[in-house]
């Protein structure tokens, strides 16, 4: 190479080594960084879940005075903040980082620096969110931050500017993955991959990504200016100073409702995986499953005030947003029913991950019947804001999302390592974890109907809401004891590993076509595709004119004459010499400037909750991370 | 070749996911539970339960067909010994895509129609033809509610009245935070939000006591933010107005309750009005109250001041804190004591001088807080016609009238409640306005307020003159003897 680079002068080596900690930290590998977000996400679940139980044990009995108002209002607002931001996010994105490059035949993201950004902004911003517990003034306003209680005259403290400010880092995270994943889908597929032959998880990590990229700089608006309300005395939300509450409701929510389908779309990506692999059939309605899933997230803005029904926009606004509501029904309908189709006359195996899989179908589906109950407005006055809403997130988010991710981590683990997770060990954790769930969340309907307000510390002994209550306490431990199970499992399955193989379930997408765990660069050789699952119909090619039959519906052609139609529909593969041999493989560098200036973001977000001197600090780390990113090579010379 | 685990697992799905069925066929509707929105005592309630029941049976025909369709295939389809067979390779179905997606969108039109009706009705403004109309204007305060009937011109606290099958027209707000009203038996609920005004209505349609609780997050004591609302005949309604505006027999001189009133005007009133019987009082409480809102929102740290529920006939309530205890002598001792033992987070005790003390307790011996609750019990409709407050002619007592009158707003020490205190007004009155002299200066304080308003304080007070003459001569002479 001749052309002269601008060369920033570097403090410390770049990595080489590929072991030890200093390659943790450097790395760009999207498998490794993969598994910190499942490691750093899975110690936030267990604080949420924690979290969780104290709020349980308060609830347990009326009149209780184990935990007062305040510590309350913390851990639930902190429960819910970590949940959402903390681990079905950033657990869904280990899953992303882990499987997409694999899935489509890819040696890595499109960015993998940006991708080690994410991940460590994530980090820094999960932290500096959670720092407020040490200062003993953790936000309790509630994850959803209702203005004017979420202001410096109602709220005063650091509280809510530890919560708003770490929101906002967290968001940054969250928008460089969206943006990367979208590039990364679009751009790097293995050569003859077209979006109808990507795998349905694929499909719905593209449309949750370009949720992400679209919905999170909405609550950064609304983050910024609540900050800038709390810090510096701006009046964009404060009642007092003629702002408007109602304001923030809606921009918190236009973000909102987005976002839950951000935290479903790739547990039911996840489950549109196992299902085929278990029954051994192809996804019924492949194309008609991606499409619901693309109508979800396109529909899922038009319907946030459904969060809003008793605020008061009136009749003719809660009439548009209950109609559309109902609407966003059919097509998640749409998704239960092909799964059901894809059961259909399969051969099914009732192993863990399918057994997590079958139970999302069965929990979900209970969520969405209690949504649509309040979707209509005169129901919805008396549900609003009542434990009987409680039920029905958490029936999505729990019963759904949780159960999807749970199902992942049983069928990829082996991938992701080489060796099987403990299948009695698996049962006992799924059986737990749905007996405690439904014992937890099943009685909180009729709490709710029973007229339980949500975010109440304590309950007079008159109102009936005793037995409910024990119950959901009890439950909340037994799913307690489930995730127990669950880590013992993790470590049980380490310490007596029962080798897996590289495609143990006889699975159907690109990812089981490579050894397990993956070397660092993937795939030997880019595969060539020809078929939507086509690691499945090369092992039995026999099914081709099966599947691809019934799809064209016309005079069946013999699988060789098929296998022609489609290799004609090849683009010509340049045989770049990348891909071939090891030997010619490039991957970029290993990097520590994404950490720096994931540091400098940090450190930034902690300026604004202190002082402006702590802001000029992380000026120069900023410059630092961005100034030697941009003139490091992504390859230094050998 | 691929290699499948040997690991199988023989027991049924089926029985798990009949758990939460059989939870559900377990629990029962409990419509006498206090808050049950299934044991309704109004239209509005009565409405929205049918509409839920309506979805509910639609949805459960729904829950069993689903769940019914993953038991069956998950026994049907189940893998039998250890054979890989491949199924038939099926890649979908267009005709069944189609089915089912027609046949949720017209199940949600059936949903729709109902609905639809149902918000047309409950939300867009009060029926007319269903009997006259009662305004109230209800106010969500952190945390309690305020009830003001514009038209009776009658305020309560946290005890609301309506008349048995007569639409009430609500106008709700907040002056702080946003809260919910809401009353699960009569009618779901409607957001109070600042600078927002909301509108609803309900009938009661069975005479009782029904229980109302705040609804949305609104900080510390959000779970002890209730609320009663009592379901009067006509006829006890007409009579309960009528009381609103008949002021309570004054106590007998040296008895329990001539002390606890002392002991209240100087430690509690500058923020409960005790009275808002007499003509005017309305207009007045909606002054001072907002008043004592501004005290406290000017330094929330150390005012001495705070929004505070109106006391009028306190003894006629039957809980306190906001609907939280019934309401007797122990309870009422004990608030006045300590109110964050009953309700954590209360203003009362942070912002009150009296309970400035090392331990938070107010700072009374147990007979004066016996006294204060005996005199509050004993506030109730007297025998004296309605109107005919403090101008009973001839002896008429300068300081009862400061009490009942002035107290919310004018301490007679040194510090500021919302009006200057009044501490050494006797010396002071006389020297304020040229020409005057003390009588002619605080006589047009009282009858023309505005004329003079002492320098830092809002012209805010109201005139007095409908008190008549021997209670503006009889205050006149009391405020001179304050040195």
């Amino acid at each position: 190479m001749t052309t002269k680079s601008l060369k920033f002068p570097q403090a410390f080596p770049r990595p080489k080594s590929p072991n030890g900690i200093w390659s943790w930290v450097g790395t760009v590998d999207h498998k490794r960084i993969g598994t910190m977000y499942g490691i750093v996400s899975f110690m936030w679940f267990i604080v949420g879940g924690i979290e969780a139980l104290m709020i349980r044990a308060q609830l347990a009995s009326a009149e209780n005075d184990l935990i007062g108002p305040d510590a309350y209002n913390q851990l639930f607002t902190m429960h819910g903040t970590t949940m959402v931001f903390l681990v079905i996010m950033p657990l869904s994105a280990a899953f992303f980082n882990w499987l997409i490059p694999l899935q489509i035949g890819a040696r890595d993201v499109a960015f993998p620096r940006l991708n080690a950004l994410s991940f460590w902004v994530f980090l820094f911003g999960s932290i500096l969110i959670n720092f407020s517990w040490v200062t003993g003034d953790a936000p309790n306003g509630g994850w959803f931050g209702y203005a004017p209680n979420s202001g410096t005259t109602f709220n005063p403290g650091l509280g809510m500017t530890y919560w708003v400010v770490g929101l906002n880092v967290l968001g940054v995270a969250s928008i460089a993955a969206g943006l990367n994943f979208i590039v990364t889908i679009l751009n790097m597929r293995a050569p003859g991959m077209d979006m109808f032959k990507i795998p349905i998880f694929t499909w719905m990590t593209l449309i949750t990504s370009v949720l992400i990229v679209l919905a999170m700089p909405v609550l950064a608006v609304a983050g910024i200016q609540l900050m800038t309300d709390r810090v510096y005395g701006t009046h964009f939300f404060n009642s007092l100073g003629g702002g408007d509450p109602v304001m923030w409701q809606h921009i918190f929510w236009l973000f909102g409702h987005p976002e839950v389908y951000i935290l479903i779309l790739p547990a039911m990506g996840i489950v549109s995986e196992v299902l085929p692999t278990f029954a051994r059939k192809p996804l019924f309605g492949y194309p008609f499953v991606v499409f619901a899933g693309a109508v979800i997230g396109f529909m899922g803005w038009f319907v946030w005030s459904h969060h809003m029904f008793t605020v008061g926009l009136g009749p003719a606004a809660n009439t548009a947003f209950s109609i559309s509501t109902m609407l966003i029904a059919v097509p998640t309908g749409v998704k239960i029913f092909n799964w059901l189709g894809t059961l259909w006359a399969g051969n099914i195996r009732l192993n863990t991950p399918m057994l997590f899989s079958i139970s999302f179908i069965a929990m979900f589906t209970i969520g969405g019947l209690s949504g649509v109950m309040h979707a209509s407005p005169p129901t919805d006055a008396q549900q609003q804001d009542t434990y009987f809403i409680v039920a029905h997130f958490h029936y999505v988010l729990v019963g759904g999302a949780l159960l999807g991710i749970f199902s992942g981590i049983y069928f990829w683990w082996p991938k992701f390592t080489g060796y099987f997770l403990n299948e009695k060990l698996g049962i006992a954790n799924w059986a737990l974890m749905m007996i405690g769930f439904n014992l937890q969340f099943a009685p909180m309907h009729w709490l709710g109907m029973d007229g339980m307000p949500r975010r109440i510390y304590t309950y007079a002994d008159n109102m009936g809401w005793e037995t409910s209550n024990l119950a959901a306490s009890v439950g909340g431990f037994i799913l307690a004891l489930g995730i127990l199970i669950f880590i013992i499992n993790v470590f049980y399955s380490k310490m007596n590993k029962v080798m897996a193989g590289d495609d143990p379930w006889d699975g159907r997408t690109l990812e089981w076509a490579t050894s397990s765990p993956p070397p660092v660069h993937d795939f030997d050789e880019i595969p060539q595709v020809q078929y939507r699952d086509d690691f499945w119909f090369k092992k039995h090619p026999e099914t081709i004119s099966e599947y691809y039959h019934d799809e064209h519906d016309q005079a069946v052609p013999s699988g060789a004459q098929l296998d022609d139609e489609v290799e004609e529909a090849l683009p010509v593969v340049s045989g770049g010499s990348d891909d071939h041999g090891h030997g010619g493989i490039h991957l970029p560098d290993m990097s520590y400037y994404p950490f720096i200036l994931s540091f400098g973001i940090a450190i930034l977000g902690a300026g604004f909750i202190t002082n402006t001197y702590v802001v000029g600090a992380s000026v120069p780390f900023i410059l630092w991370g961005l100034l030697g990113w941009s003139m490091e090579p992504v390859n230094d010379p050998e | 070749m691929h290699r499948v685990s040997k690991l199988s697992f023989p027991f049924r799905p089926a029985l798990f996911l009949l758990a939460p069925m059989a939870i559900a066929l377990l629990a029962a509707c409990t419509p006498d539970n206090a808050q049950s929105t299934f044991g309704t005592a109004g239209p509005v309630a009565k409405d929205q339960a049918d509409l839920f029941n309506f979805i509910f049976w639609i949805a459960a025909i729904v829950f069993i067909l689903v769940e019914g369709a993953i038991i069956y295939i998950a026994i049907r389809y189940r893998r039998r010994s250890d054979s890989d067979k491949l199924p038939h390779q099926t890649h979908g179905n267009d005709r069944l895509e189609i089915t089912w997606t027609i046949i949720p969108v017209l199940i949600l039109a059936v949903i729709a129609v109902p609905t639809l009706t149902g918000i047309w009705e409950q939300q867009n403004g009060v029926p007319q033809d269903q009997g006259e109309v009662l305004n109230v204007e209800a106010i969500g305060h952190q945390w309690w509610f305020e009830f003001r009937y514009p038209n009776h011109e009658v305020v309560t606290s946290n005890e609301l009245h309506i008349p048995v099958n007569r639409p009430v027209a609500f106008k709700l707000t907040s002056e702080d935070v946003i809260h919910s009203f809401w009353v699960p038996k009569i009618a779901g609920k409607v957001d109070m939000v600042p600078l927002n005004d909301n509108y609803m209505w309900m009938i009661g349609d069975e005479v009782g006591e029904y229980y109302g609780q705040c609804a949305e997050f609104c900080g510390i004591a959000h779970a002890h933010m209730r609320f009663r609302v009592i379901v009067d005949t006509e006829e006890d309604f007409q009579a309960w107005i009528n009381g609103m505006h008949t002021a309570p027999d004054a106590p007998v001189a040296g008895s329990p309750e001539a002390s606890g009133k002392n002991l209240f005007a100087a430690n509690c009133s500058s923020c409960h009005t005790v009275d808002s019987t007499a003509p005017g009082s309305y207009a007045r409480e909606i002054t001072s109250q907002q008043a004592r809102w501004n005290g406290w929102i000017s330094d929330i740290e150390n005012s001495g001041i705070v929004s505070a529920p109106n006391l009028t006939h306190f003894g006629t309530h039957s809980t306190i804190g906001a609907g939280l205890k019934d309401l007797n002598q122990a309870t009422l001792e004990q608030w006045i004591t300590n109110p964050e033992s009953i309700k954590i987070g209360t203003r009362m005790q942070k912002h009150a001088a009296v309970y400035d003390t090392a331990d938070g307790n107010a700072k009374l011996s147990p007979a004066e807080v016996s006294d204060i609750a005996t005199y509050l019990l004993s506030l109730k409709p007297g025998s004296a016609p309605a109107g005919a407050v403090a101008d009973a002619g001839g002896d008429v007592d300068g300081e009862d009238l400061f009490v009942s009158n002035c107290a919310s707003c004018h301490s007679t020490g040194d510090d500021t409640v919302v009006g200057p205190g009044l501490a050494g007004i006797g010396d002071r009155a006389g020297s304020r306005v040229a020409g005057q002299d003390a009588t002619m200066y605080l006589k047009e304080s009282l009858t023309d307020p505005g004329a003079f308003v002492v320098d830092g304080f809002p012209a805010v007070m109201p005139e007095w003159g409908h008190l008549g003459v021997d209670s503006i001569e009889a205050l006149v002479d009391y405020l001179k003897t304050l040195k």
